[in-house]
């Protein structure tokens, strides 16, 4: 009671966020009935057939099911780490800059990729990794004599592809979160460092990185809320039947079966399912850092 | 003195090398597509355009732009982003604070951030969400665009990280002045969290601009549609398989120029945003003066 | 810590069960409101015009590229007018929605979802939605309906092909309307670069044979001078499919005697998969070669329809195979690189067996459903009658004889001359669109008919073909004469029922490993022979079981 008394302003601040989540999250949840049902719009949820795991097992129970789901797992693993140490590097790197105009010009050229959209990033891709005279082989050719790359039809690059021009894409912008954590260091302890005669590198080791890794964790932790989303847009605009075999994932393949066909049941289900294992995961992830390092991630 | 070493002067050139190079990386597609927007449908069809316009042509642009939905459509955006972006940062803001307090403090707060969470992961699908927005009649409403996403959970997490950056001895301070939590939060973390705010902010932005689909599903005609999804229907995507045909429609159409000068349109605005911003990432400004 | 999860657990439990109330009533009250109209709709009488005017609801899934002017939209137009002034009825828009990204169908569905109320006409052009609408029984037997009240002339254009109406059968009930289209839309033949051909000395391909002839020569001794690698001698593509509709390579497989990824008629008078007959191996023998000699694009692969059109607009393609009305967009614009280009149709080559195919085209794009609650179905036909004795059948001197809308979709000058459609003072605009049913009224083969006019020598004198002279590029007259010369290679696609519990399960990984094996083999990185593997493996899980539903289907409709 005397905690509610000294509390009260603190729990009242989050009455208008609850209310929201309620209403436009908590509420809508309902439809996750959805994932054990043969949906069907006309009948509702009421009416429409119960069907146990089948929408599951449509996941599960296709020769490529495990491909598909490791196809998603690599892709978006190898994203979710890469997008957070391109930027986290790229942050480091910026920071080094004293000439303020240099540094802000930088920083907004390299924001600027995440406003194309793949279609069109697709149709650039297509033509600067063309085997036939596109722009990256050329270079490779005449400067280290390799034989042109398939990379959008050789199922030993596509990954590679992906990731890299995912990171080219992104790092820009996922600076911004970083950089902000920077603004937040007190300068204070720049100067103390240096009256101590410490290196710059000692000063970026012992100061500018520690600085940063608590909000690296937060957002290496949130992004795993998206381990199974390995990116639809990208993967649907430049996937062909040459790379089905590494580059298909979970999204692409709901998108043909379930999106197409108005099978909301098996999107709910499909949806359901990556939802479960990325909460598993930020809750070890969670786990992990409140142990290891004492720090509730949220 | 440590920028005065030989080693870290060498450093400083490589990495201005290094940063001009990615810079360059970055901006060299853009300028393509820039090239593209502003070349003739006949050479942007044939994929002759590399870095300049080829046969110089305002047709794309022309097209997008004399569409009388487009100015309201900009009003609608600018509305949306505004009130959304402010809404967005004010819930953040409000609930980022007691979810920074330690569990022994306000205890509770460990139940809200996982509920916080939970709804981050896990979603109903459109077909409840759509159901609810026309129970409350929001349906065709200006608010479906702000209201439903108001709550960003993501940047809440955020800001409430940064929040635990900011020195305890300042809200101590705050305390034994006889200050309530609601002063503390508004007089002495608002100021100094600015560039966190910005930071939220950018991300509200350009979020709620580049948000087309909520326009598409839940506005019941284009004339109330926000410029994304504005521009999301001004291309258009040739599925011959099932269309009906009409080579008038064709000939007034190259979907390669209309998509390109779609970028700029539709971006444009949000790059002007940025820079405005940027001078709150001024390192340790705010910091630094709160301190003295 | 771990309380709190359970918490929250429970919270989550408590949301899902009063959503699922919240969420229930909705759809009880759609479904007595059905119950109680489905009676009331008795006795009305089929009139040339409604005096008090009636009123048919609707939803439009609006195209993007559909232009208004005048300050008008969708919901109120020149053409929602009309139909009140002329035919006293009045179209009532519950809801309209820009129909990219699939977004038709998904509000459609999701309006359904959400109990609010269904249009008494809506035209669909998605076939799985149309499946769905016709399975949530708020449609009615439009068949009977369509006996009773359409005119001769509707009826007739529907007999042209009575199969139109087979995807929509259920029960023996005819549940929705056929929206008719041109026929042979999407039927292509080869454009090549006649200019090519002429400096060479070489007459146009008849056979596979001297096709590869003709794709050599362009290839290695280039008219234009073209190094041998900047030459694609034919443009084609397969990143989603084979059979499609612009750098389609199925012909190459119809040279041999099957079409890919459809159901032809086979042997046994049965429908099978074309993709998985043995003639699909010559055909992919043959691209393979092609492939190694550089006749078909090196990423191939990853070629769209529109890509492949890149490289013939850029003036170094020489063969792309297409519709018939491209010699208006994209082909035009290829003078505009390359002055001295010049596009000609040709007929199909044909195999060592004398063979030639391509798919066929269906004379319908979608459908029109009539709900179970409207009070006046007769009046849609009001409508549409119109429209088939109008616009579709329109004669030289009726109402619509220059166009639909003056000032909208045509206009003339002060001597009554019609003006080309750029001309149009405030802009052309299509307003045949804004009709109950997208495109007015079509009869499917009078488009090709005013064509082939045309291509004699005719002069036009009735709508369509005034409109075809205007308005489509210069050589299709001659595209539409060449794509007749071989009327009947066409392979229609026979399998237009519902999708089969197999298919929904199966069908999209046989569709996986048909793409990637097909694709292997013409890139060399399978042998031929894995061909026989792929075959056996697609029957095995569950293509088999597919070809069973399918014939199932077919057998149940030619004894009917």
């Amino acid at each position: 009671m005397k905690h509610l008394k000294r509390n009260w302003p603190l729990h009242l601040m989050l009455v208008p966020s609850l209310i929201f989540l309620i209403v436009f999250s908590l509420v809508p949840m309902g439809g996750i009935v959805m994932a054990f049902q043969n949906y069907k719009p006309f009948l509702g949820f009421t009416k429409s057939a119960w069907v146990g795991l089948d929408n599951f097992r449509a996941l599960f129970e296709r020769q490529d099911s495990i491909e598909v789901i490791w196809n998603t797992l690599i892709i978006s693993g190898l994203k979710i780490i890469f997008n957070l140490l391109a930027p986290f590097t790229f942050a480091l790197l910026l920071n080094e800059v004293r000439k303020a105009f240099f540094k802000r010009f930088v920083q907004t050229l390299v924001y600027l990729p995440h406003f194309l959209s793949w279609v069109i990033l697709g149709g650039i891709l297509l033509d600067v990794l063309s085997t036939d005279g596109g722009f990256v082989n050329q270079i490779l050719t005449s400067l280290f004599g390799i034989k042109p790359i398939f990379f959008l039809g050789d199922n030993n690059w596509f990954r590679f592809t992906v990731i890299v021009s995912d990171v080219w894409k992104e790092f820009g912008f996922g600076t911004i979160v970083f950089l902000a954590a920077l603004a937040n260091v007190n300068p204070s302890l720049y100067e103390a460092a240096e009256i101590d005669g410490a290196s710059r590198w000692k000063q970026t080791l012992h100061i500018t990185i520690p600085s940063m890794l608590p909000i690296a964790v937060v957002v290496g932790t949130l992004a795993l809320g998206n381990i199974l989303n390995a990116g639809f847009d990208q993967i649907f605009n430049l996937y062909n039947p040459l790379v089905y075999q590494k580059g298909d994932i979970i999204d692409t393949f709901v998108y043909r079966t379930a999106i197409l066909n108005g099978e909301m049941g098996l999107g709910t289900a499909i949806g359901l399912f990556k939802s479960v294992i990325s909460m598993v995961l930020i809750l070890v992830s969670y786990r992990l850092a409140y142990k290891l390092a004492n720090y509730r991630i949220f | 003195m440590y920028h005065k070493t030989k080693a870290y002067r060498l450093f400083s050139v490589i990495n201005t090398i290094v940063l001009i190079i990615l810079s360059l990386l970055c901006i060299i597609p853009l300028i393509h597509v820039l090239a593209v927007s502003f070349s003739s449908k006949a050479a942007a069809d044939a994929n002759l355009v590399s870095l300049w316009p080829v046969n110089f042509s305002l047709e794309a642009y022309k097209k997008t732009i004399d569409n009388p939905v487009f100015l309201h459509s900009i009003w609608v955006s600018v509305k949306r982003t505004v009130i959304g972006t402010g809404l967005t940062l004010l819930l953040s803001f409000m609930a980022a604070y007691p979810l920074s307090k330690e569990n022994s403090v306000f205890k509770g707060r460990n139940f809200y951030s996982w509920l916080f969470v939970f709804t981050m992961i896990f979603s109903g699908g459109l077909v409840p969400f759509y159901i609810v927005i026309q129970k409350l009649h929001l349906m065709d409403s200006f608010w479906v665009l702000v209201l439903p996403g108001a709550v960003n959970v993501y940047l809440t997490i955020l800001l409430m990280n940064f929040f635990r950056g900011i020195p305890k001895e300042l809200e101590e301070a705050a305390f034994i002045d006889g200050a309530g939590h609601f002063r503390t939060l508004f007089s002495i973390f608002l100021p100094v969290s600015l560039p966190s705010i910005a930071t939220l902010a950018l991300f509200s932005v350009v979020f709620h601009w580049n948000s087309w689909f909520d326009g598409l599903l839940y506005m019941n005609n284009s004339k109330s549609f926000p410029l994304a999804t504005f521009l999301q229907t001004v291309i258009v995507q040739k599925d011959m398989s099932s269309m009906s045909i009409n080579p008038k429609e064709f000939e007034l159409l190259s979907q390669k120029t209309v998509n390109a000068a779609q970028i700029f349109i539709g971006a444009l605005p949000v790059l002007l945003v940025y820079p405005f911003l940027q001078k709150y990432f001024v390192k340790g400004l705010v910091m630094g003066s709160v301190k003295e | 810590m771990k309380a709190y999860t359970k918490k929250l657990t429970a919270l989550a439990f408590s949301m899902v069960m009063v959503s699922a109330l919240f969420t229930g009533c909705s759809d009880d009250k759609g479904a007595t409101e059905a119950a109680k109209t489905a009676s009331t709709n008795t006795g009305n009488v089929y009139k040339e015009k409604y005096d008090p005017p009636v009123t048919i609801s609707t939803v439009w899934g609006v195209d993007p590229e559909l232009k208004f002017k005048n300050g008008e939209n969708i919901e109120n137009n020149v053409a929602t007018k009309w139909a009140k002034d002329t035919l006293g009825i009045d179209i009532k828009s519950l809801w309209s929605v820009t129909d990219t990204n699939n977004a038709f169908a998904t509000k459609l569905r999701l309006s359904m979802a959400s109990g609010q109320q269904m249009p008494d006409v809506v035209t669909v052009g998605d076939a799985q939605l149309a499946q769905d609408l016709i399975d949530s029984g708020m449609f009615q037997d439009a068949g009977a309906l369509f006996d009773k009240y359409a005119s001769d002339t509707w009826k007739k254009a529907m007999a042209q092909d009575p199969n139109v109406w087979n995807t929509y059968m259920r029960d023996g009930k005819r549940m929705g309307i056929p929206v008719l289209d041109y026929a042979y839309n999407h039927d292509y033949i080869l454009w090549i670069r006649q200019d090519w051909l002429d400096k060479l000395g070489l007459a146009a391909p008849k056979t596979i044979d001297e096709l590869e002839k003709v794709m050599e020569a362009f290839k290695n001794n280039n008219p234009d001078g073209l190094k041998p690698e900047d030459v694609i001698p034919l443009s084609i593509g397969f990143k989603t499919t084979m059979n499609t509709w612009m750098g389609d390579p199925s012909w190459i497989f119809g040279a041999y005697g099957t079409i890919p990824q459809q159901w032809n008629k086979g042997a046994d008078g049965k429908l099978e998969y074309g993709s998985i007959n043995p003639a699909m191996k010559q055909g992919l023998v043959k691209l393979n070669e092609w492939y190694n000699k550089g006749f078909i694009p090196k990423e191939a692969a990853l070629w769209d329809e529109n890509k492949t059109s890149e490289p013939a607009v850029a003036g170094k393609a020489g063969i792309l195979p297409g519709p018939y009305w491209m010699s208006g967009w994209p082909l035009s614009d290829t003078v505009k690189n390359v002055k001295s280009a010049v596009w000609k149709p040709i007929a199909l080559p044909t195999g060592p067996d004398g063979k030639a195919g391509r798919h066929g085209t269906q004379f319908t794009n979608g459908v029109t459903l009539i709900s179970t609650q409207m009070e006046h179905p007769e009046a849609f036909f009001t409508y549409q009658n119109y429209m088939f004795k109008n616009l579709a059948d329109s004669q030289p001197g009726g109402v619509f004889d220059n166009g639909l809308f003056k000032g909208y979709d045509y206009d003339m000058d002060a001597s009554g001359k019609a003006l080309r459609y750029e001309d149009i003072p405030g802009g052309y605009v299509n307003s045949i669109r804004y009709l109950l049913v997208r495109d007015g009224a079509r009869i499917p083969d009078a488009q090709m008919k005013a064509l082939l006019n045309l291509a004699d020598g005719k002069e036009a004198t009735t709508r369509l073909e005034k409109e075809v002279k205007l308005n489509y590029g210069l050589d299709t007259p001659a595209a539409a004469k060449v794509l007749m010369s071989q009327e009947g290679i066409a392979y229609p696609n026979l399998y237009t029922g519902p999708t089969t519990t197999t298919m929904k399960s199966k069908m999209d990984y046989l569709n996986k490993i048909e793409n990637q094996s097909l694709n292997e083999i013409i890139y060399g990185k399978q042998p031929a022979d894995s061909f026989d593997k792929f075959v056996e493996s697609w029957k095995s899980s569950g293509g088999d079981q597919i070809t069973k539903e399918v014939n199932d289907w077919y057998s149940q409709l030619n004894t009917k």
